[in-house]
């Protein structure tokens, strides 16, 4: 018998899941088949977790950790920290660009000014 | 006559750039490009009167973008050996012509100013901080210098086209280090005097042991990302 808490879950995973799908196939900016792919494990794995409770024993066995909420968090921690790094990466490859930006800017000024100090 | 370029990476320094570049140019050295980092105290409208090239980054983007863009200007300025000194007054003018000696010679591609550490002039923490620096380098980059985080240094013309570095900040001085060992440059260190004055040991912007531990994580972490 599913509980409340589980049709609530389930729902939000499956309109996640479906956002995604449809982004992807619009062919929207950004959308990669990682990026679907990462959303479809992560989604998917709620989804699954959710009606069947039962596999996150069948987790834990698999992972040989004792207990199936230890083996939900630890893989929780993994997610949370590769999503960390990936945001990082994004972040440094925007100040890069905006550093780009600012030198060429200062560069193509100074350009134009001994250009006229020459004239 | 080789032509010799001066690089000042500056930012928020009005209260000492006037000064910096009049000591320059008393030991004879006009070509000076000051870039102005995002400074918000005026640097930049200070050293213009002065006669120098004045480059102005809208943004501040740290030192390693500076001195890149001053190094691009030196280039463009058809400059022969391009130096880079700190904009605070840290660095003796008149230690320029040793620091350029092996490049006028044709003895070597890159010289790195290095403080001598022995000295008592130079506060503890400092010298903690380079070791750190150094150690960081090392480990990093597996190129071990007395002093990597000097920010004077000499370039050749050959040596400055040849430097392709990534870092906009403090990691930028590690970072040519890299470049020395990569490209095969040939390299010298040569004793610099530094003076640290109580406007270079409090200006907010100084590097500091945290900020020297977060120039280590950001070197490890372009390395593994």
């Amino acid at each position: 018998m599913l509980q409340p808490y589980q049709f609530i879950v389930a729902a939000l995973s499956l309109v996640m899941i479906g956002f995604g799908v449809e982004r992807y196939l619009r062919g929207g900016k950004g959308q990669t088949p990682l990026k679907l792919a990462v959303r479809l494990i992560v989604w998917g794995g709620m989804f699954a977790i959710t009606i069947f409770p039962q596999l996150t024993y069948d987790l834990a066995t698999l992972l040989g950790i004792e207990g199936n909420v230890n083996a939900v968090m630890m893989i929780a921690f993994l997610l949370v920290f590769l999503l960390i790094f990936k945001m990082l990466s994004v972040i440094e490859r925007i100040e890069h660009q905006v550093t780009l930006l600012t030198r060429a800017e200062a560069l193509e000024k100074f350009e134009q000014h001994d250009q006229r100090r020459k004239e | 006559m080789s032509s010799v370029v001066i690089v000042l990476p500056a930012y928020n320094e009005a209260t000492v750039i006037a000064s910096v570049i009049e000591s320059i140019q008393l030991q004879g050295f006009t070509n000076i490009v000051v870039v102005d980092d995002g400074s918000t105290d005026g640097t930049g409208a200070i050293a213009t009167p002065t006669g120098v090239h004045v480059v102005t980054h809208k943004l501040n983007r740290g030192k390693g973008a500076a001195t890149k863009t001053g190094i691009e200007v030196a280039q463009r300025l058809q400059a022969d050996i391009i130096v880079t000194l700190d904009a605070d007054g840290q660095h003796l003018a008149s230690d320029i012509p040793a620091v350029i000696q092996p490049l006028l010679s044709g003895a070597c591609d890159v010289v790195l100013g290095t403080r001598q550490w022995h000295s008592h002039d130079i506060p503890r923490y400092k010298v903690i901080h380079n070791f750190l620096g150094n150690a960081a380098t090392w480990l990093i980059h597996h190129q071990w210098v007395a002093d990597s985080q000097s920010g004077f240094r000499a370039y050749s013309r050959h040596a400055a086209k040849l430097m392709d570095t990534q870092a906009d900040f403090y990691d930028y001085d590690s970072e040519v280090i890299r470049e020395i060992r990569v490209k095969g440059l040939r390299w010298e260190q040569v004793p610099i005097r530094v003076r640290y004055t109580t406007y270079a040991t409090t200006k907010p912007a100084r590097q500091n042991v945290v900020s020297g531990l977060k120039t280590a994580a950001k070197m490890l972490w372009r390395n593994i990302s």
